[in-house]
């Protein structure tokens, strides 16, 4: 089983951490001018200040690779938040949970705490159900670091829990990932 | 005691037992008496110490809720019954190792008062916690200036000796001394989506007969939705 990459969004539903372990390249810098302030990706800098010229964006344009990471963001939200709402809709129930769906070269994990924090993972398309590894890591290194962090802002959380909380997770997940190779 | 109620005491008392790191009582109540004093001396004013005791009751539950959670995995509750049950034998019982006594005060007073309805809950809307022992408040005692109206006007009225001068202002409200409790309410239930209301109306070291928090419902806050720029 190979993971692929992990996006954490907070009920403000903004990306508040995002990390990627198979990527050849990284993600391009947002769009300057943009609402997106936080610098929550490691960004494919060429030299290049943190945020991508209207040029670049052009030029770019029409490569999923290319887009700015916070139209992905963006994009991964939008995802989760309609298929969730297709399915309540479709069960008619408000209980129904919406949990992961495949393609043919990833699989997409959703695990959602009662307080809408969104964990989404994506692994290979024949992983089984991640929902347990992503409650693994809400209860470990998010409570330990992210959430028992004085120094992190709660309701607008900023970065500065970031690189305890990378460690931890990279921990975790380099863990799990040779565990369930 | 229903079956649910039973079932969440058991939960409580594993949770307690098995998976809370535990401090020393009097350390804790000594602590958090020594803070409302420091507040006290800094404000001067026992309306401002209330006030500001719920805001760092509300700071900690906005974060309480997700160690909370973390721990028992338990889902969302059907209503705010349920609500009351899992913070009284849940909640309490995990972070305090207190057990308050849940009270339905609209099954009994609703003709007086308007019912309170909430969109999108059935049951009732607001509870009533007693607490039989107050840990943070083991052993404090308040000075009768502190102790709300009733005492500030007997002494008006020159009829209570040893009335403490102290130029503290909001006599009149006296000092909620543990009003902690009801910001973590208020802050780990907004993070639930349920605004509430939460507020001290009677406490022992006041003088009265049992410590009473009421807790009322506002309203279910809507999921946030992203900004659509497009």
């Amino acid at each position: 089983m190979t993971i692929y990459a992990l996006y954490i969004y907070d009920r403000h539903c903004e990306c508040i951490y995002y990390h990627d372990w198979h990527q050849t390249r990284k993600p391009q810098p947002p769009r300057a001018g943009g609402t997106y302030r936080r610098d929550v990706a490691r960004y494919d800098n060429d030299g290049e200040g943190d945020v991508a010229t209207e040029e670049e964006v052009a030029k770019r344009k029409g490569t999923v690779a290319g887009l700015p990471f916070d139209e992905q963001a963006k994009l991964v939200y939008g995802v989760l938040l309609s298929l969730r709402n297709m399915v309540k809709k479709l069960s008619g129930r408000d209980s129904e949970q919406f949990t992961a769906y495949r393609t043919s070269s990833y699989k997409f994990h959703l695990y959602t705490t009662p307080t809408n924090f969104h964990f989404i993972m994506m692994s290979d398309p024949l992983a089984d159900s991640l929902r347990g590894v992503l409650r693994q890591l809400y209860v470990g290194p998010f409570l330990a670091y992210v959430v028992r962090n004085p120094l992190v802002d709660w309701d607008r959380e900023g970065q500065d829990g970031k690189e305890s909380r990378e460690k931890g997770v990279d921990n975790d997940l380099t863990s799990s990932d040779t565990r369930d190779r | 005691m229903s079956q649910q109620a039973k079932q969440y005491k058991a939960i409580g008392e594993d949770l307690w037992k098995n998976r809370t790191e535990k401090v020393n009582a009097e350390l804790f109540s000594f602590t958090y008496g020594a803070l409302v004093v420091q507040m006290i001396k800094d404000y001067e004013n026992y309306v401002e110490v209330n006030k500001q005791l719920e805001k760092m009751g509300y700071n900690i539950g906005t974060r309480l809720i997700e160690d909370f959670l973390a721990r028992t995995s338990l889902p969302r509750c059907v209503d705010f019954r349920e609500t009351a049950e899992v913070i009284s034998k849940v909640g309490f019982k995990t972070f305090i190792n207190i057990t308050p006594t849940i009270s339905f005060p609209s099954a009994t007073s609703q003709q007086q008062s308007p019912r309170n309805e909430v969109a999108g809950m059935t049951g009732p809307t607001e509870f009533i916690l007693t607490f039989d022992e107050n840990p943070l408040a083991e052993f404090a005692e308040l000075p009768l200036d502190a102790m709300g109206s009733k005492y500030a006007k007997a002494a008006e009225e020159k009829k209570v000796l040893n009335w403490d001068q102290k130029e503290i202002g909001g006599q009149d409200e006296g000092l909620w001394f543990s009003n902690v409790l009801c910001g973590v309410i208020r802050g780990s239930l907004e993070m639930l989506q349920m605004q509430v209301e939460a507020t001290f109306v009677s406490d022992r070291l006041r003088g009265d007969d049992s410590t009473d928090i009421h807790v009322k419902l506002i309203r279910i806050m809507e999921e946030e939705q992203p900004i659509n720029d497009e």
